[in-house]
């Protein structure tokens, strides 16, 4: 984007209100539906492939849950772009931390380092991260970063433009505790619903489940209705 | 000092809100692609440079060289391609002559991308990296704002849609390379025929595992110029004249020194003119 | 005078004012009626016959919408097959103004000979188009038109127009987006503009080359070379060249291949 001078081309009609949702023209953007729930043995994490410019997409495929580490996990929404380059930052320092310290970081740490990046620069990022882990120390958890760069601890979260048509679905059907069966179920089947009415998700669903037993990636295609194949390493 | 120089942001940011326009940087408005096949990956790209709906160049080159074994299409606009391309060509040659290995595609990738995030979009290159190192094949796409994306066979450019239609309809997983030749260069000709921003001739690169790199330059040449039915050659003294000066060599020597060069005319790289 | 229009800062001119804006900008939803269709024609007169070309591409943005549909038509003839008719009309740049304007002076050609009794004259249809346009003059039919015919000499004539109807009798005009490719080379192949005779005087005594009707054939190849060339350096321009030929046996029509990138 051109930005013509003195003009401040970010801020509302009211001048307060910042547009969050801005791309630069031609930005990739990841307009999403992710999601990532805590279950009794560990945390979940899922998301659609779907990623666009303009009406085009410009990949159907995509891989949107990105690993920061062996047990940490995030899915990415916004801009391709930033997101790609926020988690390769943070992937560069957790795995630094593991080295230096011997010991793998904690959910906790790999969250401060997202939110520290998301909000010390705000005003250059869209990006809308949620970070999910397991460590032997505090099992299973559910961070949530959206737009302003705020850290938010949840037993649940959902983000990305499909996340509006499923707050009453994950209200209605979210119970603590589930097994690992259950979990699975209740985040395809949001997913699901998410990638039905939002044109920007769509493709396949992709799950990673992390345990104290590592992580196991699924996949779910259109083709069956997203009930399979399942497992996929 | 390195990096690029900003000493005329502050008067052309002046000049542009006085109205005057920015000058037309010549784009690539392109169909590049690119497919894996089992034994390596094909690139392909056309040949039409375009400044607005005039057509700058009509056999211009669009395949970079990387490193011997990873090569790189480019679209958006010529000049940032055509830089970003070599920097990286030339950091990857010193990392790999420090490393002592062959330079990684992901190694690319990943360089250019970290360039591009910095320069937030404003360097305009949309690129292919194709290539095969000791880990296997790898073919990416990277946009200008930094993203990037890895998939079996990929699009860019303004003829992106019409390639990929052909991409989606005749893909196999199965593919040998001489199908995947084939499918590029399908691809390409359905960018030159159904998008204007791209056009004349198919270039390809196959980079196989274990072999060299074959670039087959105008690899297919779907739109030769027909023959012109006049002749427009005008007969000596047509153009009007006032003045003329004649400078002889041994006037010219008296200013400068000069050297005759031997003749052979396959020295010197020929300029392609139009009959 | 000026003192009338600045009433409130009592004669004094400042650069700023106090009166308070409005906070935001309203919004409107905006309507461009007008698209650009690409595309170029080109006129060319002889001593007995007119020739009016153009290509058959029609585009919007880097996207072609269809790869036959004529810019130049016959006007006053026959609805299906044009016969009868005695005149021919180029229009390039909106293609939906460009069909609407050579439907209606279609009708008040044919109109007019049946109120008349006798066809409508070149130099008569070329002023009722200049009308016609100037009709629309805050609403303009967004085309470059190019009339042509015999005159009542039995001479090719030719008529340009801007889209608000400004005309003018020509020999020659190109129009379109590649007007300014082709307009040179016809200034310097059909004027001879920039060619003088060889050895015909010394400085500013060199003769120049005078113009004078070309012959059909000539002016053909001319058509021809000056389209394969357009095709090369312009993007809008291809797939088909379509020529009408008026001569005093009615009007001919012929199509040529052009490339297709």
């Amino acid at each position: 984007m051109v930005a013509p001078h003195g003009v401040t081309g970010m801020l509302g009609e009211d001048g307060i209100h910042v547009d969050m949702q801005h791309l630069k023209s031609g930005e990739v953007n990841l307009g999403t539906s992710i999601m990532a729930i805590n279950f009794k043995d560990g945390v979940i994490l899922g998301a659609d492939s779907r990623t666009t410019t303009g009406a085009y997409i410009a990949n159907r495929v995509t891989d949107k849950l990105t690993q920061v580490h062996d047990t940490i996990w995030c899915c990415r929404s916004g801009s391709a772009a930033d997101t790609q380059a926020v988690a390769d930052i943070v992937s560069y320092h957790l795995n630094m931390y593991g080295v230096t310290n011997n010991e793998a970081p904690s959910t906790q740490v790999a969250a401060s380092l997202f939110q520290e990046l998301c909000y010390e620069n705000k005003d250059a990022l869209s990006a809308g991260i949620i970070i999910a882990g397991y460590d032997p120390r505090h099992g299973g958890q559910v961070y949530s970063i959206p737009l302003g760069g705020s850290l938010h601890k949840q037993s649940f979260a959902i983000g990305g433009s499909g996340s509006t048509y499923i707050y009453g679905y994950t209200d209605a059907h979210w119970r603590e505790q589930m097994t690992e069966q259950e979990g699975i179920d209740f985040v395809r089947s949001a997913l699901q619903e998410a990638i039905k009415w939002d044109g920007s998700s769509g493709g396949v669903i992709r799950l990673v489940v992390l345990t104290k037993k590592g992580a196991v990636r699924h996949l779910y295609l259109p083709d069956n209705g997203y009930t399979g194949p399942g497992v996929t390493n | 000092m390195p990096g690029f120089d900003f000493s005329n942001f502050n008067r052309n940011a002046a000049l542009h809100a006085r109205g005057v326009p920015l000058p037309k940087a010549t784009s690539t408005g392109t169909t590049i692609v690119g497919c894996v096949y089992d034994n390596g990956v094909v690139i392909a790209a056309d040949t039409r440079a375009t400044s607005g709906p005039i057509v700058a160049d009509k056999n211009c080159e669009k395949l970079h060289y990387i490193a011997p074994k990873i090569w790189c299409a480019g679209a958006g606009t010529a000049a940032d391609t055509e830089f970003t391309t070599a920097l990286i060509s030339s950091n990857v040659e010193l990392h790999s002559l420090s490393t002592g290995r062959d330079p990684r595609v992901i190694t690319c990738m990943t360089m250019l991308k970290q360039h591009l995030f910095r320069y937030q979009g404003h360097i305009g290159a949309y690129l292919v990296v194709a290539g095969v190192d000791p880990t296997g094949v790898g073919l990416y796409t990277v946009h200008a704002h930094g993203s990037t994306d890895k998939l079996p066979y990929v699009t860019m450019g303004s003829g992106s849609l019409a390639a990929m239609s052909v991409f989606e309809s005749m893909w196999q997983p199965d593919l040998d390379k001489e199908g995947a030749v084939t499918l590029c260069a399908e691809a390409i000709k359905a960018g030159i025929f159904n998008d204007l921003g791209s056009g004349s001739n198919v270039d390809v690169c196959v980079i196989e595992k274990d072999k060299p790199t074959n670039l087959m330059r105008n690899y297919e040449k779907p739109n030769e110029r027909g023959l012109k039915e006049r002749n427009y050659r005008f007969p000596r003294g047509t153009t009007a004249w006032l003045n003329q000066k004649i400078i002889s060599k041994e006037d010219m020597k008296k200013y400068v020194t000069i050297e005759t060069l031997s003749g052979d005319d396959n020295l010197a790289e020929k300029m392609e003119v139009d009959s | 005078m000026a003192s009338m229009l600045d009433h409130s800062t009592g004669g004094q001119t400042v650069g700023y004012s106090f009166s308070q804006s409005a906070a935001a900008p309203v919004k409107q939803h905006g309507f461009y009626p007008y698209t650009d269709n690409g595309g170029s024609t080109l006129g060319i007169t002889g001593s007995d016959f007119a020739i009016l070309a153009g290509d058959t591409r029609s585009t919007s943005g880097y996207n072609i919408n269809s790869r036959m549909v004529p810019k130049v038509f016959k006007i006053g003839g026959d609805e299906e097959t044009g016969e009868g008719a005695h005149i021919i009309l180029s229009v390039v740049g909106f293609a939906a103004d460009g069909n609407a304007l050579k439907e209606r002076l279609d009708s008040v050609v044919k109109m007019y000979k049946y109120q008349h009794g006798k066809p409508m004259s070149v130099s008569a249809c070329a002023q009722r188009l200049s009308t016609i346009l100037y009709g629309k003059r805050f609403f303009p039919y967004y085309v470059t038109a190019i009339l042509a015919g015999l005159d009542e000499e039995g001479k090719g004539a030719l008529y340009s127009y801007d889209p608000v109807g400004s005309y003018e009798r020509e020999q020659c005009r190109a129009a379109g987006a590649a007007a300014s490719l082709i307009m040179p080379f016809l200034d310097n192949q059909v004027n001879f503009k920039n060619q003088y005779i060889p050895g015909s005087g010394e400085g500013h005594a060199l003769q120049a080359k005078k113009a004078e009707p070309l012959p059909q054939d000539h002016v053909k190849q001319l058509v021809r070379d000056a389209f394969t060339s357009a095709v090369e350096r312009h993007i809008e321009v291809g797939d088909h060249l379509q020529m009408l030929i008026a001569t005093k046996d009615g009007i001919e029509e012929v199509f040529h291949p052009l490339k297709k990138d």
